[in-house]
């Protein structure tokens, strides 16, 4: 470099700090002027001047102090309804198909081409069904709730949603968007983490990922239905008890809400301190939703993703759940070793070692907890004529045989209780957690969103057994 | 059974935990203690000459917390290292020798940018935070931090960064106390020690940039007007900030409308953003469009009244309360 270039160099070195630290601030500006220089120049805006007048309508209805909570809460009963009732037809469908029709012939076929019975139970028993069950279970739902979901999101609504409730999310140092991806939570937490991009702000985005496992997911449901149903519902008078359950549902999903805002609020205290953190929303303005475009890109990015990403662990976890009830060490199955194992720490916190294990072996998928725990139930009191045998998943018709098998298991109505609970509050599934990975990118963020809310079930759970041993109850 | 579980998630828990702090952990065994102190020596002994104060030995011990013999052998080492020589009592830096101090401080300034530009880390928390952080990078992880955040000129105290070069600016500004009541003034240093005034100072938002006009100035303390608020900073407070003359601030002394004044359907244009409002605050406000000359409308209340949303530029954006109080209008 000859040294008029250095002199030059130097020269400019010495005017950065001379431009100052405005110089950012003063290049937008000059740029936001040209570009409005520019556009004055270019582009004619015919008519429009003020908006529309159906859209301050609407807007007025809905971010209104009367009409705008109730208007959300029928919208989300109206959308909840769709999914449940819509789904059952398709479920059953998929379960007559792939559980009723295709398990037995696959079995079968197995034993005719001569698979020895353990290859035969393996492949079929174990990893089949685990991903029959997952599909038929999780895919009607998600196809029906996702689409409607982000169609009100494309007309324009769900921001409106996000921008009333900002005040409550603001307050536990999180953002009023996190209404929505909790929204998308009661259908899938995976789905609902991937949903959690439109945060922009990188501490409450975090906040929204940590947080989203209370709210419970369409794996969930039918475990909280199903137990409250048996334990809760069974406690008041016969025509009382479905009004009774549905209470018992409800206040669970409570808690779940109740559970966010504290999580959220102690994250954005001490471990999220430090993250960056900024506000924006844009409520755009109304717009009629495209339909197909909806459809493809609700069942491609988030239903066909998640659901591969689900089958992905089912298989695995199959086998395992086949192998531990199958494998035999001193003449009892490995299963049973765990069980026996688990089952002091499971009765401290008030439930018991079935369910323990059936959580830890049933982690790709909720929609797979209940099948598994009967299953394991079976296969350690040893009741006869219940269920297809070690190994394989069952659910029971009626729910008056589902009690009698927890029964048997020795489940008292501080089991159920529990097992609602910690339903609601452990970990988060392998398909979860898998995607968290994806999203956040960072192991450490990951195996905290295991173990906060593991460490919280657990410690309720025991609280709640303490109380319940403490006013005698059992 | 219970023990078993007990142990086997305290095991996992700590490997986890090792694991993923396996980065600093690491690092924390490799960190030359020694080489620390020989690099806040001779940061120190810069910082002397900079201020043109006189560095001697008690000075050093008296920074880095050492005994003086300890401090002598620190110096023993830097003069045989030939980064210091001394005549008599006062110690000065060889060209080499400011060479490395200025390698070192350009980090520790560079990651104070950092942790205000891009973190929430609390401003009292940076310049410990970098004291750490200077002895660790290497010097090209600097420069592709430099790079990240843009190379910027200044620290968020208003102290400039060196260039890799080691090619620094002279001290810009006079002490606040030298202002007369009447006088217009710009902040362009706030210094970060000691810890206490500097907290006080960042409570009443002092920071670089600010504008402010002098409304009184006694032997007791300064009182200050800027953007609508009276400040009264006590003389040794006023002693840690430098400033220069300014004529035009864009935001004026007395200035009180920010979009919280508007009631919806009504409109402002835009003077600026608050100069307290600073790193990704201010970068997503004017990424939003919010600079001067812009019409903002508020349009939208929320159920509970905050946030609102504005038109900015055709678009509704919804504002908190405590980002509307940033943005001062006609």
């Amino acid at each position: 470099m000859s040294p008029r270039h250095e002199e030059i160099l130097h020269t400019a070195d010495m005017l950065r700090w001379e431009l100052g630290e405005q110089f950012h601030d003063r290049t937008v500006e000059a740029l936001y002027g040209d570009a409005a220089q520019i556009a004055k120049k270019a582009v004619i805006m015919p008519g429009k001047k003020t908006r529309l007048n159906f859209e301050r309508t609407l807007d007025h209805l809905v971010t209104n102090r009367w009409t705008g909570f109730p208007l959300m809460f029928l919208l989300l009963a109206i959308v909840f309804w769709i999914t449940i009732e819509g789904a059952n037809v398709p479920s059953a469908l998929l379960a007559d198909v792939f559980l009723d029709s295709l398990y037995p012939m696959l079995k079968s076929f197995g034993e005719n081409i001569g698979l020895p019975w353990w290859l035969n139970g393996l492949l079929f028993d174990g990893m089949y069904l685990a991903m029959a069950w997952v599909v038929s279970v999780m895919l009607p739902p998600m196809a029906i709730f996702f689409p409607l979901f982000t169609l009100a999101e494309d007309f324009g609504y769900l921001p409106r949603v996000a921008f009333n409730l900002d005040s409550m999310f603001r307050k536990s140092g999180a953002h009023g968007k996190q209404a929505l991806t909790m929204a998308m939570g009661y259908g899938c937490n995976a789905a609902a983490i991937i949903s959690t991009r439109i945060i922009d702000s990188p501490r409450e985005r975090l906040i929204a990922i940590l947080t989203n496992n209370f709210a419970i997911c369409n794996g969930r449901w039918p475990t909280q239905i199903l137990i409250a149903t048996i334990f809760v519902g069974a406690l008041a008078p016969a025509h009382l008890s479905g009004l009774v359950s549905s209470l018992a549902v409800v206040t669970v999903v409570l808690i779940g809400i109740f559970f966010t805002f504290l999580v959220s609020w102690g994250l954005s205290k001490t471990l999220l301190k430090g993250e960056a953190s900024f506000f924006s929303l844009e409520l755009p303005p109304y717009r009629p939703p495209r339909i197909w475009q909806t459809l493809y890109t609700s069942v491609i990015d988030r239903t066909l993703i998640v659901l591969w990403r689900a089958v992905v662990w089912a298989l695995p976890a199959g086998a395992v759940i086949w192998l531990v009830s199958n494998i035999h060490i001193g003449g009892v199955s490995l299963a049973e070793h765990a069980v026996n194992a688990f089952d002091p720490f499971g009765i401290l916190i008030g439930l018991n070692g079935v369910i323990l294990l059936a959580y830890i072996i049933a982690i790709p998928a909720n929609e797979i907890v209940i099948p598994t725990v009967l299953m394991l139930t079976v296969l350690v009191t040893k009741v006869a004529g219940v269920g297809s045998g070690a190994g394989v998943m069952f659910e029971l018709d009626s729910e008056l045989a589902t009690a009698e098998v927890l029964r048997t298991g020795g489940w008292t109505l501080l089991t159920g209780v529990n097992l609602m609970l910690f339903s609601l509050l452990h970990n988060p599934c392998s398909t979860t957690l898998y995607t968290i990975y994806k999203e956040t990118g960072s192991a450490k963020w990951t195996t905290l969103s295991a173990v906060i809310p593991l460490g919280i079930a657990f410690v309720v759970c025991f609280v709640v057994a303490v109380v319940f041993s403490a006013i005698g109850l059992t | 059974m219970e023990i078993i579980l007990t142990i086997a998630l305290l095991v996992g828990g700590t490997v986890a935990g090792l694991l993923w702090r396996k980065g600093s952990f690491l690092r924390a065994i490799r960190r030359d203690k020694a080489r620390v102190q020989l690099e806040d020596a001779l940061k120190h002994i810069y910082d002397c000459e900079y201020n043109r104060l006189a560095c001697t030995l008690e000075s050093v011990a008296g920074t880095l917390a050492l005994t003086p013999d300890k401090a002598s052998e620190v110096i023993a080492r830097l003069n045989a290292l030939q980064l210091v020589t001394h005549d008599g009592r006062e110690l000065r830096l060889t060209e080499k020798g400011r060479d490395d101090a200025l390698r070192v401080i350009r980090i520790h300034r560079l990651w104070e940018r950092y942790l205000a530009d891009e973190t929430a880390v609390r401003e009292q928390d940076w310049h410990s935070d970098a004291d750490k952080k200077e002895h660790l990078l290497t010097p090209q992880e600097a420069g592709e931090l430099a790079k990240r955040l843009g190379h910027p000129p200044f620290d968020p105290h208003g102290d400039p960064i060196p260039t890799e070069e080691g090619v620094i600016p002279a001290q810009r500004g006079k002490p606040l106390l030298d202002f007369h009541a009447g006088e217009t003034l710009k902040v362009t240093h706030v210094e970060d020690e000691p810890e206490a005034v500097f907290a006080l100072l960042v409570r009443e938002k002092i920071f670089p940039d600010v504008v402010a006009k002098v409304a009184a100035n006694s032997r007791k303390g300064l009182e200050l007007e800027t953007e609508g608020r009276m400040i009264f900073l006590s003389a040794i407070a006023a002693a840690n900030v430098r400033a220069v003359a300014f004529e035009q601030p864009d935001i004026a002394p007395e200035a009180s409308k920010t979009l919280l004044s508007l009631r919806l359907g009504e409109s402002g244009r835009v003077i600026g953003i608050s100069h307290t409002c600073r790193g990704v605050q201010r970068r997503r406000l004017m990424d939003l469009g919010i600079v001067p000359g812009t019409e903002v409308t508020a349009e939208l209340q929320s159920v509970s009244g905050d946030p609102v949303g504005y038109n900015i530029r055709g678009a509704t954006i919804a504002l908190r309360r405590q980002q509307a109080e940033m943005v001062f209008i006609e």
